[in-house]
């Protein structure tokens, strides 16, 4: 379950910031990616919530500034 | 699927791709299958694809870069690849009044103005307890002004079409259960600043209103408007929703791009009516008053509705003819009549076969085309053969038919005109004059015999949209298929050195109304045409012998030495490619693209006004 999740989010972190999937990991994170910026952090954001049918508080937006972060925070809705 | 979709994006297969898109996005709808067809077509090879290609400027007064995936994904599922502009949100005002704006620069093909009603004014949303009684005159006109003063500024600069979408009520009125009550109410002065903003679109030319209130009012404020991410993001309108403006945006943009559909083709049982004529008969088919007939009167009406739109229809069925003109003549609750229909195909052969012969009978293009069928097995037969062909197969629930159609949004016209709310008519008359023909001797006693009056008249305000139009759908004869948009040709209509002007035919079978444009230009001591075209209606019928002895009076009228022009090949406008040739012009020269310039001598040479013709007024 966790696994399937992580691979879809990679997927998608993929097409938003133009990266290779198998290169996203753990240390992915905002401070290290260029693409990451506050509008394609709002895409990012609506996309999964498309993606897993969930929503998020703005508090949860503001908290997921790394791959990690991601996961632990769709993993909760999910 | 995502694979189908890019492989035919890379051979060039442009219907197969829509429709791989189509399936696709009805498969997984949401946001990543948007942004995956956007990425699979930008990386197409332009020059391989034949999509539309559009440039679409966005301006807004929130972050609309949202929906850019969507308008995108849903372009291409219309035939279309849309280039976007995005302006910085808030900027809407200082993009339209700087002529040195980088939006300018982009020389968009299309603009569309989204702006939310609170961020515009204030006064009559968040600060409406605000304003003092009898204060909202003021707010009212100051709106008009202010939106005239910014179309006329954009008029100047750009003479692209401008969508502007009109504003959405609020959920919550801000005086409550009395609010719809008090002339000051807020819905009411709501409808007021609408209706001040379809004026200014009405007095403009090439300004098209989005209803976005009917957009909204459509899914609910409640569904439609996210707070959250309004107030954290500066996007208002909900992750769910956006697509729907896409689709909104798209019904425009297809216009603009001619890729309205003209015909739409229907099957019979379980389409029209639910069950089988040829096993139930004619008591046992469901049609009427009660479920599940009472679904099918639904569709019918709405088929009906789009008959008197203007959009031409035909029956693609297998059938009994016997048993289908029983249904016609004798069920009381038939809302679509005989002849309503301008071709019916009831037979056995196979149902591409049918679709060919509607559309050689009627000169459509099969991609301008339709078809509602119920079988999965007959829409399949019809995708495989005709992939131009627009495929819309009907689920089990007859209460569904009506949506599914109105959804598909393919009818939408940028404007309805006399000649649109008759063609149906005019299409059953033509192929009335077609059999005549068969039956008169010689062409010119044909000709003759039509009793045919034509007008040609110079393009004025009235005539102005119809002319548009034309130059916007007109495929077959055409010399050029330059398409102009209402403000461009408002600008040669005033402009003294074109020649501009609409023809209408009139014959013993009604009237056509205005069915020819043709512009030109003094340049020199030329006239120089680059718009001749005939309605597919009229063609073969010499009206464009008369047109051309029309542009010589004129040349002559104005002093000039010819009459020059240029035929610019296309896959359809074979009709009009000989006319310059038939009509005793030169060919001056030919470059390797196949484009060919003529020229008419006016000292030496001229063209006749056919004698069959009376001379008449528009």
């Amino acid at each position: 379950m966790r696994d399937d999740i992580e691979q879809r989010i990679k997927q998608i972190m993929a097409d938003i910031f133009h990266l290779d999937p198998t290169r996203i990991d753990e240390q992915t994170a905002m401070d290290n990616t260029e693409a990451w910026d506050s509008a394609n952090h709002i895409s990012l954001v609506l996309t999964l919530e498309d993606e897993f049918a969930i929503s998020f508080d703005v508090a949860e937006i503001e908290a997921m500034t790394s791959f990690f972060d991601v996961v632990q925070a769709v993993a909760a809705r999910t | 699927m995502r694979q189908l979709v890019l492989s035919h994006l890379q051979h060039g297969r442009t219907y197969e791709a829509m429709y791989a898109a189509r399936t696709l996005l009805g498969r997984q709808p949401g946001r990543r299958t948007h942004r995956f067809l956007r990425d699979a077509l930008t990386g197409s090879a332009a020059s391989a694809t034949g999509f539309k290609r559009i440039k679409v400027a966005l301006l807004s007064s929130f972050s609309i870069e949202f929906v850019h995936d969507s308008l995108v994904a849903l372009g291409l599922i219309a035939g279309m690849r849309i280039e976007i502009y995005q302006a910085g949100f808030g900027t809407f005002r200082q993009e339209l009044l700087d002529a040195g704006s980088a939006f300018y620069t982009w020389s968009p093909d299309v603009v569309i103005l989204g702006v939310e009603g609170e961020d515009w004014l204030p006064d009559v949303f968040d600060k409406y307890m605000d304003v003092a009684e009898g204060g909202f005159a003021e707010v009212v006109d100051r709106f008009k002004n202010e939106l005239s003063n910014l179309v006329q500024a954009f008029r100047v600069r750009s003479a692209a079409p401008l969508l502007i979408h009109n504003l959405a009520l609020p959920g919550w009125r801000k005086l409550g259960i009395f609010d719809p009550q008090s002339p000051q109410g807020q819905g009411q002065i709501i409808w007021q600043l609408n209706e001040a903003l379809s004026a200014v679109a009405r007095e403009a030319s090439g300004v098209h209103v989005v209803d976005y209130a009917a957009l909204v009012n459509r899914h609910g404020a409640n569904n439609w408007y996210d707070e959250r991410m309004k107030l954290y993001a500066k996007v208002p309108i909900a992750n769910a929703m956006q697509p729907h403006l896409s689709a909104e945006h798209v019904k425009y943009l297809s216009a603009f791009a001619g890729l309205t559909k003209k015909c739409l083709v229907l099957d019979l049982d379980n389409t029209l009516w639910g069950g089988v004529i040829g096993e139930d008969g004619i008591e046992g088919i469901q049609l009427g008053p009660n479920y599940p007939g009472s679904a099918f009167v639904a569709f019918q009406r709405l088929v009906l509705d789009l008959h008197r739109r203007g959009v031409i229809l035909a029956i693609a069925s297998k059938n009994n003819a016997a048993d289908v003109e029983e249904v016609f003549a004798g069920h009381r609750f038939m809302v679509l009549k005989k002849e309503h229909f301008a071709n019916l195909q009831i037979h056995w052969e196979a149902k591409s076969q049918s679709l060919v012969r509607i559309a050689q009978q009627l000169s459509i293009g099969l991609e301008h085309m339709v078809l509602v069928e119920d079988s999965p097995v007959e829409c399949e037969e019809v995708r495989k053969a005709l992939p131009m062909v627009h495929v819309i197969q009907l689920s089990l629930q007859p209460e569904g038919h009506v949506r599914t159609l109105q959804e598909a949004g393919l009818f939408d016209t940028l404007s309805l005109s006399v000649e649109d709310r008759r063609r149906g008519d005019l299409y059953r008359q033509r192929a009335q004059a077609e059999a005549e023909r068969l039956t008169t001797t010689s062409v010119e006693d044909y000709y003759r015999d039509l009793d045919m009056e034509l007008s040609i008249a110079p393009v004025c305000r009235s005539s102005l949209t119809r002319a548009a139009q034309l130059t916007q759908k007109t495929n077959q004869f055409t010399v050029t298929t330059l398409r102009f948009s209402e403000a461009e040709v408002a600008r040669r209509m005033e402009d003294a050195k074109w020649v501009t002007a609409t023809v209408g035919v009139k014959d013993k079978f009604g009237d056509n109304g205005i069915v020819g444009v043709v512009m030109g230009q003094q340049d020199g001591a030329s006239l120089d045409v680059d718009t001749l075209l005939l309605s597919c209606r009229v063609i073969g019928r010499t009206v464009e012998t008369a047109v051309l002895a029309h542009l010589c009076d004129e040349g002559r009228r104005r002093g000039l030495k010819s009459v020059t022009a240029r035929v610019i090949p296309s896959p359809k406008n074979a009709p009009a490619r000989d006319v310059f040739d038939r009509h005793g012009f030169a060919k001056v020269s030919e470059d390797d693209t196949g484009v060919t310039h003529w020229r008419l001598d006016l000292e030496t040479r001229s063209v006749e006004w056919p004698a069959w013709f009376k001379r008449g007024s528009q």
